[in-house]
């Protein structure tokens, strides 16, 4: 599977940083949501309390998760869905690909849905012989392109025009410019409107399930999601377990947030609540509807330090607001979910062994806490996964070792100042107007200069600080306590410092290059 | 039953904290003067399109324009207020009429080459400009979904704040199909260009009628 080490992310991560286009486009993408955002935000009333209200409601619901579940399907049967539970990938792709089976379908039309990402579903259908086809715009481009999403709400972010048009050329069998946006999206709606009308089946994930009527609730502004519940004869729907809430007006709520967040929209074009299959009488409609609740690991996360994840709604917010995420973009992440909410559910999902890196793409600035509708403390669960990694050795030893040692030098002033005294001997040759010159290969920070230390320590600076205030208070001035240190004492320290830190550095040089 | 969904519901109540934390319903804060202003307001924001009539007969003789102007030769309407019992055929003879529910023949394919589709609403939402049309007999999903052109026809009394007053004052069962509309499809996925009409209508007319 796509496992993502410390060295495949790093490299990643670099090929992102040094890709203008992905760089602009990410920028563009994520300060135009940031601003859409806010405006949108501050149109409601007391949105920080109904933000309050939002993550209250949702842990309630995750507190009784069995019960809304249930509450749910029995609603859901009542208005005529079939209701299907897949504990693993594997079963819900084979869920979906039984109903298709059972229509004869060859062809199914997928509307922008995140679990089905999440469960490989399209590999799935290809390999049953059921062509899927994205109708998402931005997922039919990554589809065509036949690469994984840059970013959880704008797919294909990472094209340019050029790149777009060359791939529509190729599926349309006809020239395309790439000087007009709105004709090559045209051209889409033309290839995909044909889709809509021959597929047999209709495929999507699920925005919310209200448990009070058996409702699942599908948003998308393209309508892509109106298209593949109304227009073929069957509709399966894919829905985390966790997507559930108990009420219409809880339901209001999250959608009064959820667009706002993510596009800063107050409301998505199209929010459309689905109970059950057509009726009789009905003009038009699916004659089927399948829900499947997907659990793919949600239930172990309950009642654990990890419980939170499961209130995102899936908004983006998060993305938008990290600084790592706009420096390495989506598919560094190795996984359709990226940014600081791919960074804990991912390994939480997949394991933390194959995704070993993820839990460290943050600076832990904490801008996506500020920013998540739900409040979610991502920033702590990434400490927490670090801390687990540790724990279970996915930290290689030396780096350990090494850590260990910095945590304890840094608990003890005396020692600490005197290393550092002595690195500002040793520094002087290196030193330079914009930190210190280390030869390329032994340069742990790579191309980046290493900053050089101050010439006077923070504490030396504090310790004379308050020596003034004091005397300035009145009291009896006291002597300043900054002493420099003696060559005696210097080179002792050479000695037992010198060796084991050289022999460290380059033991962590070594796990960055080697895994 | 499904020894997944047994197995699931039981990992579930094994984490499950338990207790009733659930917090009192929230309530709509939204105080507009004018509802049918803001409405205006943010559905041409969305660049949909907003017109306004006095009465429901008023409203058809605005969609006698928009249809004129549009030069509409085939028109799919839904069988529903303000629209139901409405001759169209004698009062608009140029025009190929599909009444959902009534007019024989293949509803999809009609709505699929249909210059417009013409349906009426069952609320329209302030806040947000959004139309609400439902599924059911002589009511089409697609009507408003598959022709270029979506006109909806809404009495002003069906004005209320946002979702959240919308879900208040919800009660009983929910038609299978229940969408709100907020202006025209877009998309804005190549390059951050925004794009009209990607595979919902290019243009959302709203008539608004009455008092
Ligand atoms: S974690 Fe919060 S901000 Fe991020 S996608 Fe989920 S709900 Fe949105």
């Amino acid at each position: 599977m796509n496992e993502v080490s410390f060295h495949t992310f790093r490299a990643d991560a670099a090929l992102a940083i040094a890709n203008p286009h992905l760089q602009s486009a990410v920028d563009g993408a994520t300060l135009k949501f940031r601003r859409d955002r806010l405006r949108a935000l501050a149109d409601l009333p007391d949105v920080e309390a109904m933000r309050d209200h939002f993550k209250a409601m949702r842990a309630a619901t995750l507190a009784n998760l069995s019960e809304h579940l249930e509450q749910f399907e029995r609603q859901a049967l009542a208005a005529g869905a079939h209701v299907h539970w897949a504990r693993d990938a594997a079963e819900a792709t084979q869920i979906v690909i039984g109903i298709a089976r059972q229509h004869g379908a060859r062809l199914a039309v997928k509307a922008k849905s995140m679990t089905s990402e999440e469960i490989h579903l399209n590999a799935a259908l290809d390999e049953a012989g059921i062509t899927p086809v994205e109708t998402d715009l931005g997922e039919w481009i990554v589809q065509l392109a036949a690469e994984s999403p840059a970013h959880i709400v704008v797919p294909a972010l990472h094209k340019t025009r050029q790149q777009v048009a060359e791939l529509f050329t190729r599926e349309v069998g006809r020239p395309l410019s790439a000087d007009d946006i709105p004709a090559l999206t045209n051209e889409a709606r033309r290839a995909l409107r044909k889709k809509f009308l021959a597929a047999e089946i209709g495929i999507s994930g699920a925005n919310i399930g209200v448990a009070e009527t058996g409702s699942i609730v599908l948003v998308t502004n393209e309508g892509n999601g109106r298209m593949v519940s109304s227009v073929p004869p069957v509709h399966v729907a894919v829905m985390g377990v966790e997507k559930v809430c108990p009420t219409w007006d809880d339901a209001a709520v999250w959608l009064e947030l959820l667009a706002r967040s993510s596009t800063g929209q107050p409301l998505s074009v199209y929010t459309t609540a689905i109970t059950g299959p057509a009726r009789d009488g009905d003009a038009d409609g699916p004659r089927e509807l399948h829900i499947v609740l997907y659990d793919g690991g949600r239930s172990g996360m309950l009642g654990t330090g990890y419980e939170e994840v499961l209130q995102c709604i899936r908004c983006g917010a998060c993305l938008n607001h990290c600084p790592v995420y706009q420096e390495i973009a989506g598919q560094t992440y190795g996984h359709a979910y990226s940014g600081p909410i791919g960074a804990v559910l991912v390994p939480l999902l997949h394991g933390l062994e194959q995704y070993e890196a993820l839990p460290h793409a943050s600076s832990l600035c904490g801008a996506c806490l500020e920013v998540c509708p739900a409040r979610i403390d991502l920033p702590r669960m990434l400490l927490d996964l670090r801390a687990e990694e540790v724990a279970r050795g996915v930290i290689a030893p030396p780096e350990q070792a090494l850590e260990k040692s910095a945590a304890w030098l840094l608990g003890h002033r005396r020692l600490f100042g005197l290393l550092t005294d002595v690195g500002r001997v040793f520094q002087r040759p290196l030193l330079s107007k914009d930190g210190l010159r280390v030869p390329r290969r032994l340069n742990p920070a790579g191309k980046r200069r290493l900053p050089s230390l101050a010439p006077r320590s923070f504490h030396a600076l504090w310790d004379e600080l308050a020596a003034e205030e004091e005397a300035v208070a009145g009291a009896a001035p006291v002597k300043r306590a900054v002493r420099a240190p003696s060559r005696g004492r210097i080179a002792a320290v050479i000695g037992a410092s010198v060796v084991p830190l050289v022999v460290l550095w380059h033991l962590l040089r070594r796990r960055g290059g080697k895994r | 039953m499904s020894t997944a969904r047994e197995e699931i519901l039981t990992a579930l109540r094994r984490g499950e904290r338990g207790g009733n934390s659930a917090p009192a319903p929230w309530r709509s804060r939204q105080q507009f003067d004018d509802l049918a202003a803001r409405f205006t307001a943010t559905l041409t924001g969305l660049h949909g399109e907003m017109i306004r009539a006095a009465s429901a007969d008023e409203a058809l003789d605005r969609l006698g324009d928009v249809l004129r102007d549009l030069g509409a030769a085939r028109v799919v309407v839904n069988d529903e207020p303000p629209l139901a019992g409405v001759d169209l055929a004698a009062r608009w003879p140029g025009i190929a009429w599909h009444v959902v529910g009534r007019t024989e023949g293949d509803l999809r394919a009609f709505c699929a080459g249909a210059d417009a589709g013409v349906t009426g609403a069952d609320a329209a939402l302030a806040e947000t400009g959004s139309v609400t049309v439902s599924s059911g007999p002589g009511r089409s999903r697609m009507a408003s979904l598959l022709p270029p052109v979506h006109i909806a026809l809404v009495a002003a009394e069906r004005l209320t704040s946002d979702i959240l007053t919308w879900a208040a004052a919800r009660s009983g069962d929910l038609p299978a199909n229940v969408t709100a509309i907020s202006g025209p499809s877009k998309t804005a996925d190549i390059e951050q260009t925004l794009a009209i009409g990607m595979h919902g209508p290019k243009r959302v007319i709203v008539i608004l009628y009455g008092e």
